[in-house]
C-alpha cells in the first residue's frame, strides 16, 4: 500500500528540499515552521491493463456494453485527449493507444467500417504526425492516418462544424460536424488531474471559438474556484450545461482513465521521493543530474527535459455515461492527489517545472510559466486556496524570454503588444481578444502549421485571473526581471529576498506553505 | 598725439573683415578710432550680398554696444552708414576701389595650413597682387599694411629678424607651376590606369551592391584623390624649398609681391605668429571659430591625444588677438618710406616665451580642474605626455594605423552579429581618432618642434611710442601676458565653452537615441500608396542560400547521398564565399545549378510538408509583427528575395507580392538548373522597386525597406524609410553614416541551425 500525502513542518532537522525550477531544480532551505505539502505516493496500478479495459468496455456504467452500441454501417467517431495530457508524456504504449485498440477491435468485430479518429485539440496546436503516432500507436496510425481518417480537430473549418443549439444560459454549443453527426462518439480520455474529463472532454475538446468563449473568459475564470473542483468551477458549470445539449444530440460513450503518480523513473526517481529518504544512489544521481544540468548548454538541457517520458500506472478505467463515469474518475483522482491541509497561510511557494500542458515538445514561454504556476498550481486546491486572500505567492522559474515561433506565434505578440499595454484580464479581453481571435495570419498558422490559436494566450491569462485577483503579491525567484516585470510581477534573486519583498503585506514571520509538486497534488484546504 | 587723432578722417580698407583678425580690427576701429571710416571688401556668399553679411556681422554681441541707446547711432544701419562702406567683391577678382582710401589692411587669406596648391597661390599670391594693382590704380599714396605670418621664415632656425625673408624663389614661376598643377592632377586622375585602380578598390567593397553603386564610389575616390594630391603637391613643393607647408610658402611669396610694390606704395608687413583668444578686447577670452591649437586642446581634454610630437622646450609662439589688432592699428598710423617696407613680428617668444611643456601643463591643469563631462563615466582620464620626440610618436601612430587596418580586415570578413557590429563601431571610433592624430601630427609637428625666435623690436618700439591711454587701448607688448592665467582662465574656458554646451545637447540626444535604439516607430496609415519591401534571408529569418538549398534537397536523399551532398557543398564553400563577396548573382546561379533534375512539384511539396515548420520556427517574431503592422496600416507588403520561389510558400499569407527566383523547368516539370530570369539582387531590386512604384503610383519616399546585407544598399536607398536589419559590417557602416534605423531581429533561440526536419528531426 502506498503512503498518503502529508504536510511536513520544517524544523532544524529538515534537509534542503527539492524545488522545481523550469529546466532544472534547486535544493532550498525553507524557514522553520514552513508547511510542506507532499503528494501521496503512487497508488498501486491495476494488475492487468487489458483486462481492466475489456471490463470497462463490456460492463459500462449506466450504458449498454460497447459491443451492443456497435452495428455495421454506423458512423463511429473516436475522439481522444491531445498531447497536453498527461504531463510529462507517457512512455509507450500510451494508455489511449491501448483503449483505442480495444475499441477498434470491438468495432471490427461488429463490422463497423466508417470510423474516424479525432484528436480533441480545440484551439490547441495541431499534433504532428509523429505526435499522433505516439498517442495512438503505430498500428492505428498506419491504418487511419494515410487515408485521412486520423486527424486533428480544426476549430476554424467552418464547413465541418455543427451548431447543436444553445444551453439554457444561451451558450452556443458548436462542435466537430463529424462528431455531431456520428451514431456513436467514443471519447478516450486521460484524467490526469481533477480538472479534466467529464463534459469538459467533448464540449470543450471538440468545440469552436464561438462555443469556447462562453466559458473561456475572464469573468468565468475568475469565478472558477477552483478549476480542479468541477462543482465549484463556473467554467465546468458551463461545460456541463453544454454537455446536456450535446448528449441530447449525440450518443457519447465516455471512457475515462486515471493514472498514478509514478512520474519520474530511472535516474531521476529521486524527484518523487521524500528528501530525507534519499538513498545513496538517489543522492548520487541527484548530484550527478544537478552537475550535468549546470554544465549542459541550454539546448542540451532542453532536449534532456523534452525527452522525459513517465511510467504512469493505470489506477482505473471507467466507461459509459459521462456523469457517473466522471464521478468514479474523480474519486480515483482524489485518492491519488488529495492532501488535507489545515487552514490557509500567508505565503504559498511553488516551483514551476519544465513542462505544462501547452509546451510539450516546445519551450515554456513566460506566459505559459505564469499560467502553469498561477493557473494550474495555484488552482490545485479544493475548498479554499492554499494562500489567504491578499497573501503572497512565491514562484520558482527562470522565465526566460523564450518563445517558439512555430508553436506560439501569437504568444510572443501578446507578450509584446498586449501585456505592454495592460495586464488586467478584463481590460485585455475587451480591448484585444477579438482582434487576436479573428486574425487571419494566426488562423492560417493554426490550421496549416503547428501553432496555437491566436486567442490561446488570452485564455492563459484568464486562467491566472483568479490568482491575480486573490493574491496581494506575486514574486518570482531567480527569474528574468524584464519578462517578469512585463507581466506585472516582481523578481527576487533568493527566497529570502522574496520573503523580504512581501513582508510589507504578510509581515516578518508569515505562515508559509510550500506545495511540493510535481508529482501532482490537490490541496484540500479546510 | 593719440592714434585716434593720427588716424582721424582717414579711410581704411580692410579685407577679410569677416575673419577672426578682421572682425577684431573692425571692432577696434569702430570703438577706439572714432574719426576713422572703414571700407570693407566682402565676398557675397550664397544668397547673401556683402552688405547682408556686414549686417549679419554687426549683429554679433561684440558690436552691440556700438549702436542703440547711449550711442551716436540709432541702429546697425546708422552705424554702417556713418562709418562703414561695403564693397561687394572677391579677392580672386578685385573690384575697383574707392578713390579716397588712405590705408589698406589686407587681412584676408587662406588660414588653412594644408590648402590645395592652386588655392593657396590664388589667395595668398595672386589675390594679393591684384589687390595691390587695384590700389595703385586709385593713384593715391595709400599706406598698404600687409598681414602675413611670422612663419614665412619657414624651416629656418634661431632668431629671425624683422626683415625681408632671404630666398631666391621666383614667385612668378612658382605661381604659374602651382596653378597648372590643378589641371595636371585632374588629368592624371582621369588616366586609364588610375581610373582602373579606383574602380578596383571601389568594386572590392561595393561590387555586391551593383555597378552603379561601385561607380559612384569610384568617382568619389577619384575626386578625393585629386584633392589629396593637390594638398600633397603643395606641401612637398614648400618643403623642397625650405618651408614647412604650402601656407607659409605662399605667404612668403606673397610678401615678395608686396615688396615689389613697395616702390609705388608705402608698405608695412605685419607678421603675427599663432593668433589665439583675446586678453582684453573685445572681451577676455574672445575667440571666433577654431584656430590652430583648439582642436588639439579639445582632443586632449577628451583624452584622445595620447602624445604629441613636440619638443618640450620648443617655444610655441602664441599671441592674443587683441595684441595683434593693437599692433595693426599702431602700424596703420606709421608712415613708412617708399621702397623701404617696414616689418613687424608679433610674437611672444623673444621676450615672454611659452614652451610647449608649459602649454601642456597649463592645459592639463585646466582640464584637471574642469574636466569634460562626457556621460555616465565620470571625468575623462587625461593622458600624461612624456614628449618622447617626433619619431617615437610617429612610430606609435604608424603601429596604431597598421593594427587598425588589420583589425578592420578581420571585422569585415568574420560572420556578422551583434558583437561584430559593436567591434566595428569601436574600430570606427578608433579610426576617427587615428585620422585626427595623423592629420594634426602631419600639420603641426613642424611648428611644435620649431626652434625659431621672432625678434619683435619694431613692435616693442611701436608700443613704447604709444601716448597716454593708447598704451592700454592698443597694447601690443606680449611680455605682459601671464601665460598660465591666460591659458587656464581665458583661453581654455573660452574654447571649451561651446563644446560643453554641445556636450549637454549631445548627452541628451545620446540618451534619447540609446532609449530608442533598435525600436522602430509605429507604422502610421498614410494617404499615399506605400510599400514595405522585405528581404528574406538574414532579415526575416537567419538563413542563407546554401543552407536553404540543403534544407530542400536533403529530405529526399538517403543517408550516404546526404553525406555526399553536404561534402560537395563543404568542398565548394571557399569558392562560393569568394563568389558571394564578388557578385551575388553569379553566386546564386552557381547554387541553383544544383537544383538540376529536381521535380519542382516535389520541391513545393517538401516545403509544404516538411520545411514550412522549419521556416516558420526560425522567423523572427519582431519581423512578423512588423510585416503585419504594415499590412494593418494598409501598406502593400512585398517580399523581395533571391531565394527560390518554393521556399517562400510558408510566407505567402504575409505578403501581397512575392518576388523570388523562379526555377526554370522542362516539359516534365523537372528543374533545368537555370532560372527563368536573372535573380533579383543588388541594384536590380532597387530598379524593380522603382519600376513597380511608377506603375502602381506608389510613393517611395514614404515607403519602407528592410534588409540585412550590403548588397541591398540600393534598395534601401530607394525608399524614404530604410531599415537595416541585423546588418553586416558594410551595411552597418553605411546605415550609420546615413542615419538609417538599425534593428536587430533575432531568430528565436529555440530553433536550431543543425536540426533539419525530415533529416535528423522527427
Amino acid at each position: 500500500m502506498s503512503r498518503p500525502g502529508f504536510v511536513l513542518e520544517v524544523d532544524d532537522r529538515t534537509p534542503p528540499l527539492l524545488v522545481h525550477n523550469g529546466e532544472g531544480f534547486l535544493l532550498e532551505r525553507f524557514p522553520q515552521g514552513t508547511r510542506v505539502v507532499y503528494p501521496p505516493e503512487a497508488l498501486p496500478p491495476v494488475r492487468d491493463v487489458d483486462e481492466a479495459i475489456q471490463n470497462a468496455l463490456l460492463n459500462p456504467i449506466e450504458s449498454e456494453p460497447l459491443p451492443e452500441l456497435l452495428r455495421p454501417g454506423m458512423r463511429l467517431t473516436i475522439a481522444f485527449d491531445d498531447i497536453s495530457l498527461p504531463l510529462p508524456p507517457m512512455k509507450k504504449p500510451d494508455i489511449r493507444q491501448r483503449v483505442i485498440e480495444a475499441v477498434l477491435e470491438l468495432a471490427a468485430q461488429a463490422g463497423v467500417d466508417d470510423v474516424e479518429l479525432i484528436s480533441a485539440n480545440a484551439l490547441h496546436r495541431r499534433l504532428t504526425p509523429n505526435e499522433l503516432r505516439e498517442i495512438v500507436g503505430e498500428r492505428v496510425f498506419r491504418s487511419f492516418f494515410p487515408d485521412g481518417k486520423l486527424y486533428n480537430f480544426d476549430a476554424e473549418d467552418r464547413d465541418n462544424l455543427t451548431h447543436l443549439g444553445q444551453t439554457r444560459h444561451g451558450e452556443d454549443v458548436e462542435i466537430s460536424k463529424r462528431a455531431a453527426e456520428s451514431d456513436l462518439l467514443v471519447y478516450v480520455n486521460v484524467n490526469l488531474v481533477a480538472m479534466d474529463g467529464g463534459h469538459k472532454s467533448t464540449s470543450i475538446g471538440l468545440a469552436s471559438y464561438k462555443s469556447l468563449k462562453h466559458h473561456h473568459n475572464s469573468h468565468t475564470m475568475i469565478h472558477s474556484r477552483s478549476f480542479m473542483d468541477h462543482k465549484a468551477s463556473k467554467m465546468h458549470h458551463s461545460a456541463w450545461r453544454m454537455g446536456e445539449v450535446l448528449t441530447s444530440h449525440v450518443k457519447v460513450f465516455q471512457i475515462e482513465t486515471t493514472l498514478n503518480n509514478d512520474i519520474f523513473g530511472g535516474p531521476i526517481e529521486f524527484l518523487q521521493k521524500r528528501e530525507w529518504e534519499w538513498s545513496i544512489k538517489d543522492q548520487a544521481s541527484m548530484l550527478g543530474t544537478k552537475r550535468a544540468l549546470a554544465a549542459a548548454p541550454a539546448k542540451v538541457r532542453h532536449k534532456i527535459f523534452t525527452d522525459v517520458r513517465s511510467n504512469y500506472g493505470l489506477t482505473g478505467i471507467n466507461a459509459g455515461a459521462i456523469e457517473p463515469v466522471h464521478e468514479k474518475t474523480i474519486e480515483a483522482v482524489h485518492r491519488q492527489h488529495l492532501v488535507e491541509v489545515q487552514g490557509q497561510s500567508d505565503v504559498a511557494i511553488m516551483g514551476v517545472p519544465f513542462v505544462g500542458p501547452y509546451n510539450v515538445n516546445s519551450v515554456m514561454n513566460p506566459i505559459l510559466a505564469a499560467c502553469m504556476g498561477l493557473g494550474y498550481y495555484f488552482n490545485s486546491y479544493r475548498g479554499n486556496p492554499v494562500v489567504r486572500k491578499d497573501g503572497a505567492v512565491i514562484l520558482y522559474h527562470p522565465v526566460d524570454y523564450e518563445f517558439s515561433q512555430l508553436h506560439h506565434p501569437s504568444y510572443v505578440d501578446f507578450f509584446e503588444e498586449v501585456l505592454s499595454e495592460s495586464t488586467d484580464p478584463a481590460t485585455i479581453e475587451a480591448k484585444f481578444e477579438k482582434q487576436y481571435a479573428e486574425d487571419p495570419w494566426y488562423i492560417h498558422l493554426y490550421r496549416t502549421s503547428y501553432a496555437y490559436h491566436g486567442v490561446h494566450p488570452f485564455y492563459m491569462w484568464y486562467w491566472i485571473s483568479h490568482a491575480l485577483d486573490h493574491c496581494g503579491d506575486i514574486v518570482w525567484v531567480g527569474a528574468n526581471r524584464k519578462t517578469v516585470e512585463r507581466m506585472g510581477f516582481r523578481s527576487a534573486s533568493t527566497l529570502q529576498d522574496a520573503l523580504e519583498m512581501v513582508s510589507h503585506s504578510v509581515g516578518r514571520s508569515p505562515s508559509i506553505t510550500y506545495l511540493h509538486n510535481p508529482p501532482h497534488l490537490l490541496a484540500d484546504v479546510r | 598725439m593719440s592714434l585716434a587723432d593720427k588716424l582721424k578722417d582717414k579711410k581704411v580698407l580692410v579685407t577679410g573683415v569677416t575673419g577672426f583678425v578682421g572682425e577684431a580690427l573692425l571692432h577696434r576701429i569702430i570703438g577706439e578710432l572714432p574719426g576713422t571710416t572703414v571700407a570693407a571688401i566682402i565676398r557675397p556668399k550664397g544668397s547673401l550680398t556683402g552688405t547682408d553679411r556686414m549686417a549679419q556681422l554687426l549683429k554679433k554681441d561684440i558690436f552691440k554696444p556700438f549702436y542703440g541707446e547711449g550711442t551716436p547711432y540709432a541702429d546697425a544701419e546708422a552705424l554702417t552708414a556713418a562709418r562703414i562702406q561695403v564693397i561687394d567683391g572677391d579677392l580672386s577678382d578685385v573690384p575697383e576701389l574707392p578713390k579716397d582710401l588712405d590705408i589698406v589692411v589686407h587681412c584676408a587669406g587662406d588660414v588653412s595650413f594644408d590648402p590645395p596648391i592652386h588655392e593657396a597661390f590664388t589667395t595668398n599670391v595672386l589675390g594679393t597682387k591684384s589687390l595691390l594693382e587695384r590700389i595703385v590704380e586709385t593713384g593715391q599714396p595709400v599706406h598698404y599694411v600687409h598681414i602675413s605670418t611670422a612663419y614665412t621664415a619657414g624651416r629656418r632656425r634661431g632668431a629671425i629678424p624683422e626683415a625681408s625673408v632671404e630666398h631666391f624663389v621666383d614667385w612668378r614661376t612658382e605661381a604659374e607651376a602651382g596653378m597648372a598643377m590643378k589641371s595636371r592632377i585632374e588629368e592624371q586622375s582621369r588616366s586609364a590606369p588610375m581610373l582602373a585602380k579606383f574602380r578596383k578598390e571601389a568594386e572590392k567593397l561595393h561590387r555586391r551592391a551593383g555597378h552603379l553603386t561601385a561607380a559612384a564610389d569610384t568617382e568619389r575616390r577619384r575626386t578625393e584623390w585629386v584633392a589629396k594630391r593637390l594638398v600633397e603637391t603643395g606641401t612637398e613643393r614648400a618643403r623642397s624649398l625650405g618651408w614647412t607647408d604650402c601656407y607659409t610658402f605662399t605667404k612668403a611669396l606673397g610678401e615678395r609681391v608686396v615688396e615689389e610694390f613697395s616702390g609705388k606704395l608705402p608698405t608695412s608687413i605685419v607678421r603675427p605668429a599663432i593668433i589665439e583668444s583675446a586678453v582684453q578686447s573685445p572681451h577676455p577670452g574672445w575667440i571666433e571659430g577654431f584656430k590652430m591649437a583648439e582642436p588639439l586642446i579639445l582632443a586632449y581634454g577628451r583624452g584622445e591625444l595620447p602624445e604629441f610630437p613636440a619638443s618640450p622646450d620648443s617655444v610655441i609662439e602664441i599671441i592674443p588677438v587683441d595684441h595683434v589688432v593693437g599692433a595693426i592699428c599702431a602700424v596703420m598710423a606709421t608712415e613708412p618710406e617708399l621702397s623701404k617696407p617696414e616689418y613687424y613680428h608679433i610674437g611672444s617668444g623673444a621676450r615672454n616665451p611659452l614652451t610647449f611643456e608649459q602649454l601642456y601643463a597649463g592645459v592639463r591643469a585646466y582640464f584637471s580642474k574642469h574636466p569634460f563631462d562626457l556621460g555616465e563615466r565620470g571625468a575623462v582620464r587625461l593622458p600624461v605626455w612624456k614628449f618622447p620626440g617626433g619619431d617615437s610618436v610617429e612610430t606609435m601612430l604608424r603601429y596604431g594605423e597598421r593594427a587598425h587596418k588589420i583589425a578592420d580586415k578581420i571585422i569585415t570578413s568574420v560572420p556578422r552579429g551583434e558583437r561584430t557590429r559593436k567591434y566595428a563601431r569601436e574600430l570606427d571610433v578608433q579610426k576617427r581618432r587615428l585620422d585626427f592624430l595623423r592629420r594634426y601630427m602631419d600639420l603641426y609637428s613642424e611648428y611644435a618642434q620649431a626652434e625659431l625666435q621672432f625678434i619683435d623690436d619694431n613692435v616693442l618700439a611701436l608700443h613704447n611710442a604709444l601716448e597716454g591711454d593708447d598704451k592700454e587701448k592698443f597694447a601690443c607688448d606680449t611680455a605682459v601676458v601671464d601665460w598660465q592665467y591666460y591659458l587656464q582662465e581665458l583661453h581654455c574656458p573660452s574654447v571649451t565653452e561651446s563644446m560643453r554646451r554641445l556636450d549637454v545637447v549631445r548627452k541628451k540626444r545620446n540618451k534619447a537615441l540609446a532609449e530608442s535604439a533598435g525600436v522602430l516607430k509605429k507604422v502610421e496609415p498614410s494617404e499615399a500608396k506605400v510599400v514595405a519591401a522585405f528581404d528574406m534571408d538574414g532579415t526575416l529569418l537567419s538563413s542563407n542560400v546554401i543552407e536553404t538549398y540543403l534544407w530542400m534537397r536533403l529530405p529526399e536523399l538517403d543517408g550516404p547521398q546526404r553525406a555526399g551532398e553536404i561534402g560537395a557543398m563543404l568542398r565548394k564553400l571557399p569558392k562560393l564565399i569568394a563568389a558571394e563577396r564578388k557578385d551575388r548573382g553569379t553566386f546564386l546561379r552557381t547554387i541553383y545549378r544544383r537544383y538540376a533534375g529536381a521535380d519542382l512539384e516535389e520541391l513545393n511539396q517538401i516545403v509544404d510538408e516538411i520545411l514550412a515548420e522549419h521556416v516558420l520556427e526560425r522567423l523572427s517574431g519582431a519581423a512578423v509583427r512588423r510585416i503585419r503592422e504594415h499590412r494593418a496600416a494598409g501598406h502593400k507588403t512585398i517580399l523581395i528575395t533571391g531565394a527560390v520561389r518554393p521556399l517562400t510558400r510558408p510566407l505567402e499569407p504575409l505578403f501581397d507580392e512575392i518576388v523570388a527566383a523562379e526555377l526554370a523547368v522542362d516539359d516534365r516539370g523537372r528543374c533545368t538548373g537555370f532560372l527563368s530570369g536573372p535573380p533579383l539582387v543588388g541594384e536590380s531590386r532597387a530598379a524593380w522597386l522603382k519600376h513597380h512604384a511608377r506603375q502602381t503610383n506608389i510613393d517611395l519616399s514614404k515607403s519602407f525597406a528592410y534588409a540585412d546585407s550590403h548588397s541591398d544598399l540600393p534598395m534601401l536607398s530607394a525608399v524614404g524609410n530604410p531599415v537595416a536589419v541585423s546588418p553586416d559590417v558594410s551595411l552597418f557602416r553605411a546605415a550609420r553614416a546615413a542615419r538609417w534605423q538599425i534593428v536587430d531581429w533575432k531568430t528565436p533561440s529555440t530553433s536550431s541551425r543543425l536540426e533539419l526536419p525530415g533529416v535528423n528531426v522527427r
